[in-house]
């Protein structure tokens, strides 16, 4: 017998027992299709994730002040530390050769208010390189002035959704508002946004850092960004910020340095292993369908023993039984799994549709994972039924008189 | 046919077809052990985390400086508008108010002769050692001195005392925290971390020192601990009115412990269900599987039901047999699953003892219902199949 042969013979079966074969590919191609679906919802918040991060740019190391020496603790970000971290700390790794931008940042919430509207929002200090460094668009009127590195004065750049909020749809250029008691005038609005990293800039009033030390009374830094100008010398750059705060901090390395790396990474496999147990947990119905395809190889077995006597009287060997029943579980799975797959990237692509933002992707990994699992539980399950059918007696086959038949 | 005879009947079906009917209920015990399994473990990590939470008593409410939308970092940040040492002792004296505790947290440089350690600090009140259930292992916690000159005294968490100390005694002895002395007067016996800050790792001082300490005028928190009895919904309005008046307006965020317990519970249910509706996949290929077997049998013992029908059985009795047949068989998979999964928890209970797995008896009840409702829809079709047979053309179908 020829395999195409072979193909013919079990597509004949198969089409013969048509509720049967069905019911068989409902089964394999919902596993199939669920392990591919969660997993793209996983890898689909992991790649969201990475967005966000790689935003901020890979460059980016970010000072908070305090440091823990405990192992495998979160950093220390409520930042609060006997020393504080100044603007003189910033200007002084600013110095540092592979440093390019450096954005120290005073962050604090107070009441701004315009008129008889007031809000209760973050208010951040800091310097025009922010801008940059964040990657943040002016949608309206200028950024800081350049002399913001160094001087304070009464300006205010909105966030867009805060200026909403406060003026409305009016023009906000030069608008004087109130945040805290001093008086600062609007000089620009920040280009819708969305939230990033928890932060939504969309609902902040920044100012020049030297102001925010004035208005929050306090000369403490709450975080410094930092741009690298290579990221290949990461490490030396650490010993050297490290170095520099030491010797401005009477000999103490007081502060905690974040690189992008090492929160992505944690949250990566965090995420990849969360998206590879769902995965797994989703497997299962492939096990279980596995179960129903022996059961079901077993009853054909022995439904098609006259077939199987017939086949080997005609001079079939064994080894021609056991493929024959192989094919036909490995033909069921292997379309079984198609069309769940296909039926899982059509759901992803209505997900699309419906929740642009989010990146649902089926992992390559996850999809080859769900297909092979699939085929192998058809052939380990069909395994024992084949051998059944290879093994029988071709005379009382015929006579149907063998163990394991129907009454 | 009366019922008795009935389940004999059904029986005797399923044991003479002993391997298939294993196999089907195979696949049903699997799908039930995947979500009572899934379930026992979302179960197990809500107790875990609501006990963190509930250890510090539930007569809790915290009052974090800032009103901002944005959960949880107001307490970190300046403000224009303190939370003042000040206000947390005239919340003191409020009505139905039994405790305080006014709280700052940061890091310091914490040294002992030449052993040094970059440590958590918390400025805490008195209070703090009952009400965040601290227990001592040598030692006092922080006497009952006037809040805004307390003595500078400091106790040890655990893990800080063996790092500065070693095994050498730590009472009594001068430490440097910054640059200011403290004497130790007291160890706290080790507590483990709570929302990824050590405990044992964290030296805790008068609440007054640490805002010298790092020269801040607000507190992060206060802490308040009201009187059993007394709604939540009460205390809060007290506290609200009594800050506004103090401030001038709502610059501060309350929450209460039973909020934060609402919502935390909230989500973790809700990832207990998302857990054992994965599970519920597999249950449902299980009972796929219980149909495909049922329609291959009543097609096969077609001419059992002819018979049947001829000695009088009637079509509606015929449906009920095989609904029944269905029926048994998916809670006999239920119970093999639930079986399998009492003897994963166990085995889980050796090796794990830290996680406590446990699986709730509406969840036993919610699987027997689950499998009987999937018995019952998967017994359908074949049951009306096997009722619509025609008893003539059933009982030619000899072969």
């Amino acid at each position: 017998m020829r395999f195409s042969d072979q193909l013919r013979f079990n597509s004949q079966v198969l089409a013969r027992q048509r509720w049967r074969t069905v019911l068989l590919l409902l089964t394999i191609s919902l596993g199939v299709a669920s392990v591919v679906v969660l997993t793209s919802v996983g890898e689909g918040a992991r790649r969201y994730v990475n967005s966000e991060f790689s935003a901020l740019g890979k460059h980016i190391l970010i000072v908070l002040p305090g440091k823990t020496e405990t192992l495998g603790g979160a950093p220390p970000l409520y930042g609060t530390s006997p020393r504080d971290l100044t603007l003189e700390d910033a200007n002084a790794l600013a110095q540092i050769s592979n440093i390019g931008r450096v954005a120290p940042i005073i962050a604090g919430t107070a009441r701004v208010s315009h008129g008889s509207v007031a809000r209760e929002v973050i208010t951040l200090g800091t310097t025009p390189d922010f801008f940059a460094v964040r990657k943040l668009t002016i949608g309206l009127g200028k950024s800081l002035p350049a002399s913001a590195v160094d001087t304070a004065s009464a300006t205010v750049v909105l966030g867009a959704k805060l200026k909403h909020e406060l003026i409305g749809n009016r023009n906000p250029l030069n608008q004087w508002l109130r945040i805290g008691d001093r008086r600062y005038r609007i000089i620009g609005v920040l280009e819708q946004r969305g939230e990033s990293l928890g932060l939504d800039m969309r609902d902040m009033a920044i100012i020049p850092i030297r102001s925010a030390e004035q208005l929050f009374n306090s000369a403490g830094l709450f975080r410094i960004l930092l741009e690298l100008k290579q990221i290949d010398q990461l490490d030396a750059s650490k010993q050297q910020i490290l170095d520099r705060i030491r010797l401005r901090h009477e000999g103490e390395d007081d502060v905690t340095l974040i690189s992008q790396d090492s929160m992505l990474s944690s949250f990566d496999n965090v995420l990849t292993t969360l998206t590879a147990s769902v995965g797994a947990i989703a497997a299962i119905s492939l096990l279980v369908a596995g179960i129903l395809i022996m059961n079901i190889s077993l009853i054909s077995v022995s439904q098609r023993q006259r077939e199987i006597g017939l086949l080997k009287a005609l001079g079939a060997p064994a080894s021609l039984v056991r493929s024959l029943f192989l094919t036909e579980a490995l033909m069921l799975t292997g379309s079984g799994a198609l069309i769940g797959t296909t039926c899982a990237e059509l759901m992803i692509m209505i997900a699309l549709q419906l929740l642009p933002n989010f990146p649902f992707y089926a992992p390559v990994w996850a999809e080859l994972g769900a297909i092979s699992m699939a085929v192998g539980c058809g052939l380990l399950f069909s395994w024992w039924p084949a051998n059944r059918a290879a093994g029988l007696d071709p005379i009382l086959a015929l006579r149907g008189a063998t163990g394991g038949s129907h009454q | 046919m009366n019922l008795d005879d009935s389940i004999r009947w059904i029986w005797c079906a399923l044991l003479t077809q002993r391997l298939r009917s294993l196999l089907t209920l195979l696949g049903v015990a699997i799908g039930i052990s995947a979500v009572s399994l899934m379930s026992a473990l979302g179960e197990g990590v809500r107790h875990y985390v609501l006990a963190e939470f509930t250890q510090f008593g539930s007569h809790l409410l915290a009052i974090t400086p800032g009103k901002t939308e944005t959960f949880g970092i107001g307490a970190m940040l300046n403000t224009v508008r303190p939370l003042s040492l000040a206000d947390a002792q005239s919340l003191s004296r409020l009505n139905g108010v039994e405790q305080v505790i006014p709280v700052v947290f940061g890091t310091a440089a914490i040294k002992n002769d030449n052993l040094s350690r970059h440590s958590n600090v918390a400025g805490v009140g008195p209070a703090a050692h009952s009400v965040w259930r601290l227990k001592l292992a040598q030692g006092r916690f922080l006497p009952e001195d006037d809040l805004d000159n307390a003595r500078p005294f400091a106790v040890l968490g655990s893990t800080l005392k063996q790092q500065l100390f070693r095994d050498r005694p730590a009472l009594g002895k001068n430490i440097h925290i910054g640059s200011v002395r403290f004497l130790v007067i007291g160890v706290l016996a080790p507590k483990g971390q709570f929302m990824g800050t050590d405990l044992d790792d964290t030296a805790y001082i008068p609440v007054a020192r640490g805002l010298k300490l790092f020269n801040r005028e607000s507190l992060m928190e206060i802490d308040l601990v009201y009187r059993p009895g007394i709604s939540a919904n009460l205390i809060r309005s007290r506290v609200t009115q009594h800050l506004i008046a103090r401030h001038g307006l709502e610059d501060f965020t309350l929450i209460t412990q039973d909020e934060v317990l609402k919502s935390l519970d909230e989500i973790l249910q809700m990832l207990k269900y998302a857990g054992a509706s994965l599970g519920l996949i597999s249950l449902l290929v299980g009972g796929v599987g219980i149909l495909t077997i049922m329609l291959i049998t009543t097609r096969e013992r077609a001419h059992e039901i002819g018979l049947l029908r001829a000695l009088g059985c009637s079509a509606a009795q015929i449906r009920y047999l095989f609904l029944g047949e269905a029926l048994l068989l998916a809670l006999a998979g239920c119970l093999l699953g639930l079986c399998i999964t009492a003897i994963l928890l166990l085995l889980s209970s050796w090796l794990l003892p830290g996680l406590p797995l446990l699986l709730p008896a509406q969840m036993v009840l919610l699987a027997l219902g689950v499998s009987t409702l999937i018995g019952l829809l998967a017994g359908v079709k074949p049951a009306s199949d096997a009722a619509a047979m025609n008893p003539i053309e059933a009982l030619r179908q000899l072969e």
